[in-house]
């Protein structure tokens, strides 16, 4: 058949095809009346694929082969686009995938924990029986603030602080937050070593300001400012720093696949756990700025919503998604 | 052959057993697209400022505050999951972001990519990222490799072949694809082209048109005919 004839014969079924895709790519401003035929593409996508091997097989004219090449190209394009959003995959992650996946990366999890717990504690009791040592940590400046935060009289904290204000430290603890928890999990690729740095640091940081502010008898106004959004904020930057070991961990280990199989899969894995990591900092940023700082509202009642949350954290975490299918 | 050492191009095959053609984007196109992207997003913080303070008061840091996390995270990824698949920086510089296999990103790999762009810049100033890019013939960054994902120069329309006028003529040899598409190059540059340099450079393919070894005018105009036969004319 000589490329002529060839062109010929399948003339119209390409133009069908590249109509179709041009309504589909919206490339043209024409509209379709009709429901657009997805079968249809398939089916002529198919045949163009077909038309492209014969062409290449039998060495036709360029212009041909460049045809047929964009054309189904472009096909290939829009009918293997994923698209993994919407208000069902949404649910299925805070319903399902999000706590088992925490579950399936246990070990991570509570190295994380630990790392991140043992400095904490460890500081955290170094400073209150030597607080000078809080400025091997911080400069003077920044002890002094913290201090005066929450101090009881004229602090950011003991004050009622206006709607414009919450607003801003939500927007803070959105950026900085997040950001950290991000930090956490990317700085994992470098073996994982930044990731350890970063959960301890974090970790030993949150000690030293507990020790200090408990040894100027400031742990009433501290605690109940805190205890609440930590719930979310330090779980999620734990889940973070885990998430990190992970992929640390498969470029260390990669067992029977290349370093690089084996650091697609570990990602692909804590991808989920990032998108839930996000929404819980979301939501301990909204904790933080319109709850934990409200001076109306009484220490014993702040206690018990941080109990409620706490338990409801927890129990997410080991109870959720296991009987769904 | 130096074509196999110098190109770049990464085969990806689809399930219709169709090998589609990508061609990596390299470090200047890469960081043309990323510096016009910074650019865009320090314009769009400086706009929403301008625009917010005077109408919102002391609501709006919050709220640019908002917008500045979404800028940082989340500007690249609106962009690789629409249909371009590339933010405005890559469409102006012709380049998007696909699947090792061709296939358009997916949100979680577009999700990652964009995360990880922090390791890329460790230790300062995207230097693992730079690294990387610069030793891997395909270009990727840490991002790009944990998320499977790459940044291709788009497809682009072939260049208008104007030989309007030129009679096709019969190639004298059989010509392979990549022949062709060497003849309807030189069709598509003769334009730009003394008609000399011309010459020249059609001498060089004229076995095609049964010329080898003469030069001229005549040889030209036969030269361009076989690419006239070559774009699909037929007497």
């Amino acid at each position: 058949m000589t490329p002529l004839a060839f062109e010929a014969l399948y003339q119209a079924e390409w133009q069908e095809l590249e109509e179709l895709l041009d309504l589909v790519l919206k490339r043209t401003s024409v509209k379709s009346k009709e429901p657009l035929r997805g079968e249809r593409i398939a089916a002529l996508y198919r045949r163009a694929c077909e038309h492209l091997a014969l062409a290449r097989a039998r060495s036709y004219p360029a212009y041909l082969l460049d045809r047929l090449e964009r054309l189904t190209a472009d096909a290939h394009q829009v009918i293997y686009q994923q698209r993994e959003f919407g208000a069902a995959a949404l649910w299925r992650i805070v319903a399902r995938d999000f706590p088992r996946a925490v579950r399936a990366n246990h070990a991570y999890v509570w190295l994380a924990t630990a790392l991140f717990a043992i400095p904490m504690v460890v500081v955290g009791f170094i400073v209150y029986f030597h607080p000078n040592l809080i400025l091997s940590v911080v400069d003077g400046e920044a002890a002094a603030q913290f201090e005066q935060m929450y101090s009881r009289s004229g602090g950011a904290i003991g004050r009622v602080r206006d709607a414009g204000d919450d607003w801003t430290m939500f927007g803070f603890y959105i950026r900085n937050n997040i950001g950290v928890a991000f930090q956490c999990f990317a700085s994992g690729i470098a073996a994982g070593v930044l990731s350890i740095f970063m959960i301890a640091y974090n970790g030993a940081m949150a000690g030293a300001v507990a020790g200090y502010l408990t040894e100027r008898g400031l742990a009433e106004t501290f605690f109940s400012f805190v205890v609440t959004h930590a719930a979310f904020e330090l779980t999620a930057i734990v889940l973070a720093g885990a998430a990190g070991l992970k992929l640390g961990h498969s470029l260390l280990a990669p067992g029977r696949r290349t370093r690089r199989q084996s650091l697609v899969q570990a990602a692909s894995e804590c991808v989920v756990l990032l998108y839930g990591i996000t929404a819980m900092l979301i939501v301990a940023a909204a904790f933080e700025a319109f709850w934990s700082s409200s001076a109306w509202v009484p220490n014993e009642v702040k206690y018990g919503v941080a109990a409620v949350c706490w338990t409801v954290v927890l129990a997410y975490f080991t109870r959720q998604g296991r009987d769904a299918a | 052959m130096a074509h196999d050492v110098l190109d770049t191009v990464v085969a990806a095959e689809t399930p219709e057993g169709i090998l589609l053609e990508l061609r990596p984007a390299g470090l200047s196109a890469r960081f043309s697209a990323f510096a016009l992207d910074f650019l865009v997003r320090i314009l769009i913080a400086y706009g929403a400022f301008v625009v917010a303070i005077p109408l919102m008061g002391r609501f709006s840091l919050g709220l640019l505050l908002v917008l500045v996390f979404l800028l940082e995270w989340f500007y690249p990824v609106v962009f690789e999951l629409s249909r371009s698949g590339a933010t405005p920086g890559k469409s102006m510089f012709g380049i998007k972001v696909v699947m090792d296999n061709g296939l358009p990103v997916t949100p979680a790999a577009s999700f990652t990519r964009n995360l990880l762009r922090v390791a890329d810049f460790l230790p300062l100033l995207f230097g693992a990222g730079i690294v990387s890019m610069l030793l891997r013939q395909d270009s990727k960054r840490l991002g790009d490799l944990a998320a499977a994902t790459i940044v291709v120069h788009q497809l682009q329309r072939p260049p208008k072949v104007k030989l309007d006028g030129v009679a096709p003529v019969s190639p004298a040899v059989l010509l392979a694809p990549s022949d062709q598409a060497a003849l309807v190059a030189l069709a598509a540059r003769a334009p730009t082209l003394t008609a000399e340099r011309l010459d020249e450079l059609a001498a060089l393919a004229a076995p095609v048109s049964g010329d080898g070894g003469r030069a001229g005018p005549n040889v030209t105009r036969r030269v361009l005919g076989v690419a006239q036969w070559a774009m699909g004319k037929r007497r």
